[in-house]
């Protein structure tokens, strides 16, 4: 492992110190609970918006978090869902009379925390409302799972979120444009390499020099199968088809596409396949009204990438479009 | 001064808290097979912090002691250990609410207690690939030891070589909750981790148990 690092144990809280003291006028560092958020939050006249989540996929979410996007987000260690106790202690912090929404990505232990979190901050009489994010379509057989898991895709969610709570929506209208954007928001995901964790210090699975796993999870959990590495034009084939099927996207569509790099992939490499990606939506006749390339979601130093693409309509095309101050503006 | 029922909870809680930590390495490798390979690193950052507040902890009763322990995993362990060893201390410790003294049938009843929690915060149950896979199994096998007036030496034993056999046979069993849930049949081949704790922190307490 070649990594910039002190103690595994000091990882996160050493990126969240750099962090805070990158952005010394919009950002506040809570150690405790390592806890970022908004300097100017909790603000009265506006639902607060926080996420949680492992580490590990900077820049998500705390890298998200500004004025348009995030109040707030309290990560757990690499790879791992927060403790109930920062939850609960970041809803109590930043908690809003206009109530507070908590953003989760759906997995087993986010879900566990988070729902723990929420009972005991309604105990406390705070209005908290949870919005679970699932836009994976690598993940099929919910009979086998809790069902699908949140990934890049999840920067939408928090990009409409969070600009409908900045122009003073309520927390109900913020619940139903959250779960309209989830709903029309698809994401899969291909790794040439594992991600190395710096408490396991190797790489977390192994893939073969000329191997490829095809619906890769942002953890390093494998995903749909394993395949031989392709040309790029097979894998974009591969990935965006399973994408385009899956809502499915026809014909006439107006989409966000979003290729999302996994943390150790060039950006080269990146636009190289969001061009290819570009191209075969116009022949389907799906029109691409605004367009990401880079890194959002990311699974340490994976290399790989996924593809994301959201239904536009109005509505959405406007939140998505509405300014955003934060510490990286890749949007 | 302390219970003899205070001294065998610190006892137990030490031991899982010991075993914890020392495997921390291997409960990682098992989990990072079909999982994300922080199963050992939670767990063992998790009872760090409970032996770091050890001597503060409320003794007046097994039960109190054991529902601050569990308020120190629930809120200190992420990803799904600490809700679930949190709810599973937390049960354990109301089966025994206002009980001065802790014998065999309560350990018991503790553990079942304990699998009810698990399985309410999980959504899970036997066959799910998870640690009930282990727990549910030693279990009953303790109850039948404890019914036919074993040495509680002798029962622990019982348990943990129960536990020892289900965590290697969660090898055949597709994986339903967790990371692991998502590799589907891949997950077949490799035991459930938090089955395999199960197993190793019986088979220590029986080691430790002859030697008190």
């Amino acid at each position: 492992m070649k990594k910039f690092i002190n103690d595994p144990k000091n990882f996160v809280p050493e990126m969240l110190k750099g962090l805070a003291l990158a952005n010394p006028d919009t950002l506040k560092y809570v150690p405790e609970y390592n806890l970022i958020h908004r300097a100017d939050a909790p603000n009265a006249d506006k639902v607060t918006i926080i996420q949680g989540s492992g580490s590990g996929h900077e820049p998500a979410h705390v890298m998200t978090v500004g004025k348009g996007m995030l109040d707030a987000a309290c990560p757990g260690d690499i790879f791992a869902a927060p403790p109930v106790d920062y939850v609960y202690e970041t809803t109590k912090l930043l908690a809003s009379p206009k109530g507070v929404l908590l953003l989760v990505n759906n997995y087993t232990g986010d879900r566990m925390a988070f729902e723990m979190a929420q009972e005991m901050a309604r105990a406390d009489g705070i209005r908290v409302e949870m919005l679970f994010i699932d836009d994976d379509v690598a993940v099929e057989d919910s009979l086998y799972t809790i069902g699908r898991r949140g990934v890049a895709g999840n920067f939408f969610v928090m990009k409409a979120v969070g600009a409908a709570a900045e122009a003073g929506a309520d927390l109900d209208e913020i619940i139903r444009i959250g779960e309209k954007v989830n709903s029309v928001t698809r994401t899969m995901g291909v790794a040439l390499t594992a991600c190395t964790p710096p408490a396991k210090g190797s790489p977390l699975f192994d893939l073969g020099p000329d191997e490829i796993e095809i619906g890769i999870g942002i953890h390093g959990e494998p995903g749909r199968r394993r395949g031989k590495l392709v040309s790029a034009d097979e894998i974009v084939d591969d990935i965006l088809g399973a994408v385009i099927t899956d809502l499915p996207f026809t014909s006439g569509d107006r989409v966000a596409l979003m290729v999302n790099g996994l943390g150790g992939t060039p950006i080269s490499e990146l636009y190289l396949l969001y061009g290819l990606a570009h191209e075969k939506l116009v022949s389907a006749s799906i029109t691409v009204g605004r367009n990401y390339v880079g890194e959002y979601c990311t699974s340490l130093d994976m290399a790989g990438a996924s593809i994301t693409l959201v239904k536009l309509d109005e509505e959405i095309e406007s939140l998505l479009a509405a300014p955003a101050e934060i510490p990286i503006r890749v949007f | 001064m302390k219970t003899r029922s205070i001294i065998d909870t610190e006892f137990v809680v030490r031991s899982i808290a010991e075993t914890a930590i020392e495997n921390e390495d291997a409960f990682c490798k098992l989990d990072s097979v079909v999982g994300d390979g922080d199963f050992g690193y939670s767990l063992a950052r998790g009872f760090e912090k409970v032996l770091d507040e050890w001597d503060v902890f409320d003794r007046t009763d097994s039960s109190i002691f054991l529902k601050s322990i569990a308020h120190t995993i629930t809120s200190r362990i992420g990803g799904t250990s600490g809700p679930l060893w949190g709810t599973a201390f937390l049960r354990a410790s109301t089966a025994v609410r206002g009980r001065d003294e802790v014998g065999g049938a309560d350990v018991v009843a503790m553990l079942r207690a304990a699998i009810e929690g698990i399985k309410d915060r999980g959504k899970s149950d036997v066959g799910d690939k998870t640690l009930l896979d282990a727990l549910v199994p030693a279990t009953d096998a303790l109850e039948v030891a404890v019914a036919q007036g074993s040495s509680f030496e002798k029962a622990l034993d019982e348990a943990a070589k129960a536990a020892r056999e289900a965590a290697d046979a969660t090898s055949s069993l597709q994986a339903r909750r967790g990371r692991a849930s998502y590799t589907g049949e891949r997950s077949i081949g490799s035991p459930d981790a938090g089955a395999v704790a199960v197993a190793v922190i019986l088979e220590r307490l029986t080691i430790q148990s002859r030697d008190r």
